[in-house]
């Protein structure tokens, strides 16, 4: 730390690029990260407290707002359920099954990743409008709408966090051992058994990784959203889109508020997130031993 | 006597003035190219398409200078907040005299811009219907829209200034008593817009992409401009036009932003746009693309393309926008108040 501090005496006598190399290197990352992530969440923290506590959380509880926050972190909820047990079995066929076309389907997991979340509601809209094809099926039948609903919301989170429970799983079921499972076969254990009692208990932290990461991913979910959803307040409208009116029409207090507290458990997800798999890391080298 | 020092500094005093003058020929208006930046709503985009380079021509015939047009499309809001957020447009088209008005407040506009031709107002429409081919469901006027079973679009007011004309228009014709079964007053008025609340299906950003959302197919009924209905149908679209009897005019100012004409050097050639679309022929332009004119005389000579309304009113029956936007679309505004109420939720205080 000393040498760092003191301005490394090593580079003035040897002219070695490496020494100020590391220093360097480090305050640009440093500064980068504060420029780009720290400041700016600061800056929204800042603005959302900036008429007090009590303002900042009568915001938050206003009708249209808090029903906006519910709806987010519900429909969000019930998209991880769903998520958590088809990205599980996605996962757990693409790795143990052969069938033609799995390279491609293999391939494709990743793409919601890559698709502009607006191309994405629109894919849904074209599929699942009251005119289209399934969606006036759905009508006649059913006298349901799909989309322009809370179903809408969850369907498009669901495409758009499809990869994360998928490849949270997939490695770790790829280095399974698999002569436990064996074992237990010869000592009369059926499939479900073999699957909830031996496979299942590795995968769990992976599953609970990824299961975090699309809830936090879906609750800033705008995009798709804005398009999908119908954004009628107390009904369809959810945090982001009511955040995004407030800007508009200048309530930036209440826009900042419902933000803080989207970031407040966004970054309390991450965090779990993030000591889950330290913890599934540490876990997994002690089994090697 | 040129000493050392004096030569060595000539090459990078003449690099310099060299500089200097390249850059100061750019903002000025000595012939050459000037850039002109226009900020508008969405409406009126196809109708600039066409004035835009009328106006070029006529410019560099006159002055031999190019315009160079930058042009920006966006919710009308959400234009006026840019601009005022640090977007330099030099001409600001927008759908409501409050976007500009903040725009004034902020000191970006100084001048007095309502002085100008029409109260500073560069096109006018109505608020209407789009109803599906045939009109099946058989909206005839705002009555109808109460209706069981109907779907209507229409954009939210938070984001989008075409969503408060719409909610105004119906508001008013029934305090003005021309939406049958209920009473000309208040109480009715928020009546009659709790049933068509019910009836809302998807509340868009701005009114091109509820308009948009109704051409897709969703939807009986979008409550939206004249204006937009007939450049839908213009470009092919088989919606149809109705106009209710009693409606709001929607009045769309235009104005020079003093801050960045200064800054840009440009307030000469917008001056000259602005003349020119206050001019009869660029009003009758706006009138091929679905906008009204608030010229008389444009007014009259359009008269078969654009009916008479029985009754007109503006954003006057409502004490301007001053009044207006506070009651009706603040945080415990009128129309929140009774979004509540379709989910019998409370919003006041």
């Amino acid at each position: 730390m000393n040498t760092l501090l003191a301005g490394n005496p090593e580079t003035k006598t040897t002219g070695t690029p490496l020494p100020w190399g590391r220093w360097g290197l480090r305050s640009v990352a440093i500064s980068y990260l504060l420029v780009m992530l720290v400041i700016p969440l600061l800056v929204i923290l800042q603005d959302g407290m900036r008429e007090g506590l009590a303002e900042l959380w009568r915001q938050v509880t206003l009708p249209i707002a808090w029903h906006a926050l519910k709806l987010t972190l519900w429909t969000s909820a019930v998209m991880v359920v769903i998520n958590t047990i088809m990205g599980t079995l996605t996962a757990f066929v693409l790795v143990r099954y052969e069938f033609p076309g799995k390279t491609v389907l293999n391939a494709i997991i990743d793409l919601p990743l890559a698709i502009p979340t607006l191309v994405t509601g629109v894919m849904l809209v074209v599929l699942f409008g009251p005119q289209e094809a399934v969606g006036a099926w759905l009508k006649d039948q059913f006298d349901f709408s799909i989309i322009f609903a809370p179903s809408g919301i969850i369907m498009a989170l669901l495409f758009i966090t499809f990869p994360f429970v998928v490849r949270s799983v997939q490695p770790v079921l790829l280095e399974l051992d698999r002569t436990q499972e064996n074992a237990a076969a010869t000592l009369g254990a059926g499939g479900w058994t073999i699957f909830w009692r031996i496979i299942l208990p590795p995968l769990a932290l992976p599953i609970l990784t990824g299961a975090l990461l699309s809830f936090a991913r879906a609750i800033g979910e705008f995009g798709s959203i804005v398009i999908v959803a119908g954004n009628i307040p107390l009904v369809s409208q959810t945090a982001a889109v009511y955040v995004f009116g407030e800007v508009e029409s200048e309530n930036r207090l209440g826009a900042s508020a419902v933000s803080i507290v989207m970031v407040g458990i966004a970054f309390i997800l991450m965090m779990a997130a993030n000591y889950l798999r330290k913890w599934s890391r540490s876990g997994s080298e002690k089994e090697v031993e | 006597m040129l000493t050392n020092l004096h030569k060595k500094l000539i090459l990078p005093f003449l690099v310099i003035a060299l500089l200097a003058a390249s850059c100061s020929s750019g903002a000025s208006s000595q012939g050459g190219e000037v850039k002109l930046v226009l900020a508008a709503y969405t409406t009126p985009r196809e109708a600039y398409r066409e004035l835009i380079p009328i106006f070029q021509e006529q410019w560099k015939e006159k002055t031999g200078q190019t315009v160079v047009f930058e042009e920006s499309y966006q919710a009308s809001g959400a234009q006026s907040r840019a601009v005022l957020e640090g977007f330099e447009a030099d001409i600001v088209a927008l759908s409501l005299e409050a976007d500009v008005i903040r725009l004034e407040n902020a000191g970006l506009i100084t001048h007095d811009w309502r002085s100008k031709p029409f109260g500073g107002m560069v096109s006018t429409s109505v608020v209407a219907f789009a109803v599906r081919q045939g009109n099946p469901k058989n909206i005839q006027d705002w009555a109808e829209l109460a209706q069981p079973d109907l779907q209507i679009l229409t954009p939210n007011p938070k984001t989008s200034g075409g969503a408060m004309w719409n909610i105004l228009g119906l508001y008013g014709a029934a305090q003005r008593g021309y939406v049958e079964g209920y009473s000309a007053d208040d109480a009715g008025a928020q009546e009659f817009l709790l049933a068509v609340l019910r009836n809302v299906t998807v509340m868009d950003k701005s009114a091109r992409d509820s308009i948009v959302n109704y051409e897709k197919g969703i939807g009986d009924v979008a409550i939206t401009y004249e204006n937009e209905v007939l450049v839908g149908q213009q470009a092919g679209q088989t919606y149809e036009l109705v106009l209710p009897t009693s409606t709001m005019q929607i009045d769309n100012p235009i104005a020079i932003v003093d801050t960045y004409v200064d800054k840009h050097g440009t307030r000469e050639v917008a001056d000259a746009f602005l003349d020119f679309l206050f001019s009869a022929e660029a009003q009758q332009v706006f009138a091929k693309y679905g906008l009204r004119s608030p010229d008389p005389a444009v007014a009259q000579a359009t008269a078969d393309q654009y009916p008479l309304i029985e009754d007109l009113f503006t954003i006057a029956h409502f004490s301007g926008w001053g009044e207006a936007t506070p009651r009706y679309f603040g945080e415990n505004g009128i129309f929140f108040q009774i979004l509540g109420q379709v989910q019998g939720i409370q919003i006041t205080e």
